[in-house]
């Protein structure tokens, strides 16, 4: 309860702060009044996935040691590898990692009930310790509800924000006169009009299990479907049925052959060498469409966002943050680095980079608009996304778990099997495992 | 000075059986015998790898549940044991075709043989990674080759029917050149007595094989299926990288499944009873494998 109120303040007071003062409020000369010397001399080690947002703020880490006096030294490994070493590291209690690099669209829960996350709360008001021009409030809306927990306790500072958008060839939609779907209700007679094998399929989208998770609620969540209903398991209403029915249906009649166990990996793939004249996945991945050295269809991929259904108009949305480990014996230090991570001008670099953010006062920055390294849509395309995000994967401590389920429910929809007793048998393994590990 | 030297000398001489095995029992006891024991002890908990929460015992529900309730997990013993028979099957088979091949002299032997173990060098983390790619059902070359010789495409591991076989094929590639060695040194070391007798006998060469060079080699033969049987029953790096046990569940074995409970559930009590399950299976497979090599008859 008391976190909570706290942090009630803290927005509070910054929003005045900045309703009272304009924009004047954060003059160079305030900037410069931070101090971030503080903890001169200390050293820090940093646990990093390796990511498109990493490989961008690892090329500056120089430079926030030289404005720190800070040492920093870190290990960059794939995300499931470091999710184990941090299990390792953390059940241990070592206190080796100060800092971390965490997806809270997986973490964030089991992270939290373990006690790893150091609640960033009173770090945020001190005013010693945020610097004045970090402003909390220019994160969107979905960003700050991703990295907060359900007792108002702050678990990380939002990096990369992605928001599942809709691909399509330009070249295909143009000749036929046709135009990205407003609705679930166009989807599937325009996959049908482009659908041209073995040269073109309609759609790709990802079918192997526990990524196609991620997917799914593209579809879902227009359809009006959720995971969880006053916290009790709901796969098995009508909205999932119709749901897993159209998803598993688009890819059986319209995917490419053996779409069953793709990934993002072959997904891409295929869409890239022209394969497929629609794919809906992470807004992220198109910087490789647009490379001429992997990519067939440069300057040929239009960007919008997903259609909306009858249970609304939702981009579903996936955030990875900065966290201070619990167990760090330099929490404060810790901090100062991810604040720098996420601060306004790293979120700038990371954007001219073509690595969504969750900063709103990047989308009109000067800089990416000079120099702007994505189509003008893509930026509408994901613009307009955050501003329908929702956290794409439900907000509970199996969350890998429940994307084998229903991973595994989805591919056996796409092989044949009928969407109700494939939701049943996910419905009953998925309140099984909420008993075992929400209690 | 001298005395307590010399005392000291001569108890060292006095207990030299337990003194000089004594750093290498107390390394199998660390590094073999303790994680045994704490992954038995493990196995006895539920625990969620928490910090705030400690692991708390349940005695042997975990045992109860894997062997009564979780149809995935039975699933996926079967599969393991399919996967097995199936992969190392064909590999005895072609190892010793090859075998019998190479055991012949012929122009270019060497090279031909040293070019036939190569598979078993290479990484099977990188191996998964090029078939992922040569499997793959519009982009793959082995689709491609299929097309050349007329025959339609297959879906190899991107469909629940054929991704278990896919597999295998990987695991035969990379692993028939071991038991084609075992079996070659096998060949290599038998008498010339009972051949130049069956041949002055009148038996057939195919008679020779069946009755003579397969018995003898059956000692040869039965290690290199048990080295074959256990290390494919634990196989777990092709899988991993190649399907991650899908599509669906239909390429999930024992050692896949219970990675996904330890590392991605973080279920670590139930993981562990999985792992003991796992070690029993294989110490079964080992024990029956073994009697088959002591025992005379066939």
């Amino acid at each position: 309860m008391a976190a909570r109120r706290l942090t009630r303040r803290a927005f509070l007071a910054t929003a005045a702060a900045g309703a009272a003062t304009g924009p004047f409020v954060f003059t160079p000369a305030k900037a410069q009044s931070f101090n971030w010397k503080r903890f001169q001399g200390k050293e820090l080690f940093l646990m990093l996935t390796k990511h498109p947002f990493i490989d961008v703020l690892e090329k500056n880490i120089p430079e926030f040691e030289s404005l720190s006096g800070m040492k920093v030294k870190w290990e960059t490994l794939p995300e499931i590898q470091a999710r184990q070493k941090m299990t390792v590291e953390m059940t241990a209690n070592s206190g080796g990692i100060d800092a971390f690099f965490t997806s809270l669209h997986v973490e964030k829960k089991r992270f939290w009930k373990a006690g790893w996350y150091h609640p960033l709360n009173k770090f945020l008001q001190d005013t010693a310790l945020t610097s004045p021009d970090f402003d909390w409030n220019d994160f969107s809306p979905g960003a700050r509800s991703g990295v907060t927990q359900p007792d108002g306790s702050i678990s990380a500072l939002a990096a990369f924000i992605d928001a599942n958008v809709f691909f399509y060839r330009k070249d295909l939609f143009g000749p036929k006169n046709l135009a990205p779907p407003k609705t679930l209700a166009d989807l599937e007679p325009l996959v049908q009009k482009l659908h041209a094998p073995p040269g073109i399929y309609g759609i790709v989208l990802r079918g192997l299990k526990n990524a196609n998770a991620t997917q799914y609620p593209s579809i879902l969540f227009p359809m009006g479907g959720t995971y969880l209903k006053d916290g009790k398991a709901a796969l098995d209403t009508k909205e999932q049925v119709a749901a897993i029915d159209m998803y598993s249906k688009l890819l059986r009649q319209y995917g490419p052959p053996g779409v069953v166990n793709f990934n993002w990996y072959e997904c891409s793939a295929s869409f890239m060498q022209g394969q497929a004249a629609i794919y809906m996945d992470g807004v992220n991945f198109a910087s490789q469409f647009e490379d001429a050295t992997k990519s067939k269809v440069v300057g040929k991929v239009g960007y919008a966002v997903l259609p909306s259904g009858p249970g609304g108009h939702f981009s579903p949305i996936y955030i990875t943050g900065m966290a201070v480990n619990a167990q760090s014996r330099n929490k404060e230090a810790a901090y100062l680095f991810c604040q720098w991570a996420t601060n306004k001008a790293n979120a700038v670099r990371e954007l001219m980079a073509g690595v969504g953010v969750g900063r709103t006062s990047t989308w009109d920055s000067p800089e990416v608009k000079a120099k702007p390294k994505m189509p003008a849509d893509w930026y509408q395309a994901y613009q307009a996304s955050l501003k329908i995000g929702r956290q794409g994967l439900p907000e509970i401590v199996g969350v890998t778990e429940y994307r084998d389920i229903i991973g595994v429910a989805i591919q056996k929809a796409i092989e044949g099997a009928p969407p109700a007793q494939v939701l049943a048998q996910a419905q009953k393994d998925f309140q099984e495992m909420l008993n075992r590990t929400e209690g | 000075m001298p005395t307590s030297s010399g005392r000291l000398g001569r108890w060292a001489h006095r207990h030299a059986r337990w003194l000089f095995p004594a750093p290498a029992v107390l390394l199998v006891a660390v590094i073999i015998v303790y994680p045994i024991a704490y992954t038995v002890w493990m196995s006895l908990q539920e625990w969620f790898a928490s910090s705030l929460t400690a692991p708390h015992f349940i005695g042997l529900a975990n045992y109860r549940k894997i062997a009564l309730a979780d149809a995935r997990f039975q699933e996926a013993v079967g599969r393991t044991v399919y996967f097995t028979i199936v992969a190392v099957g064909a590999e005895t088979v072609l190892g010793l075709a090859m075998a019998l091949l190479f055991n012949r002299q012929f122009w270019g032997r060497g090279l031909l043989r040293t070019l036939a173990i190569l598979p078993m060098v290479a990484t099977p983390t990188a191996i998964g990674l090029v078939f992922v790619m040569m499997y793959h059902p519009s982009l793959g070359v082995a689709n491609y080759l299929l097309s050349v010789v007329g025959l339609s495409p297959w879906r190899w591991t991107y469909s629940s029917q054929t991704a278990l076989y896919a597999l295998a094929m990987v695991d035969v590639w990379q692993w028939t050149p071991l038991i084609m060695l075992i079996a070659l040194a096998g060949l290599a070391s038998l008498p010339r007595e009972p051949y130049e007798a069956a041949h002055l006998d009148g038996a057939s060469t195919l008679r020779a094989f069946w009755h003579i060079t397969l018995p003898l080699l059956r000692p040869a033969l039965v290690v290199a299926v048990l080295f074959r049987a256990i290390d494919a029953l634990k196989t777990f790096d092709i899988i991993f990288v190649m399907t991650q046990g899908g599509p669906a569940n239909a390429s999930e074995t024992i050692n896949i499944l219970l990675f996904n409970q330890a590392f991605s559930y973080f279920n670590m009590g139930y993981a562990s009873s999985m792992a003991v399950a796992l070690f029993a299976v294989v110490m079964g497979a080992s024990l029956i494998l073994i009697k088959v090599r002591r025992s005379t008859t066939w």
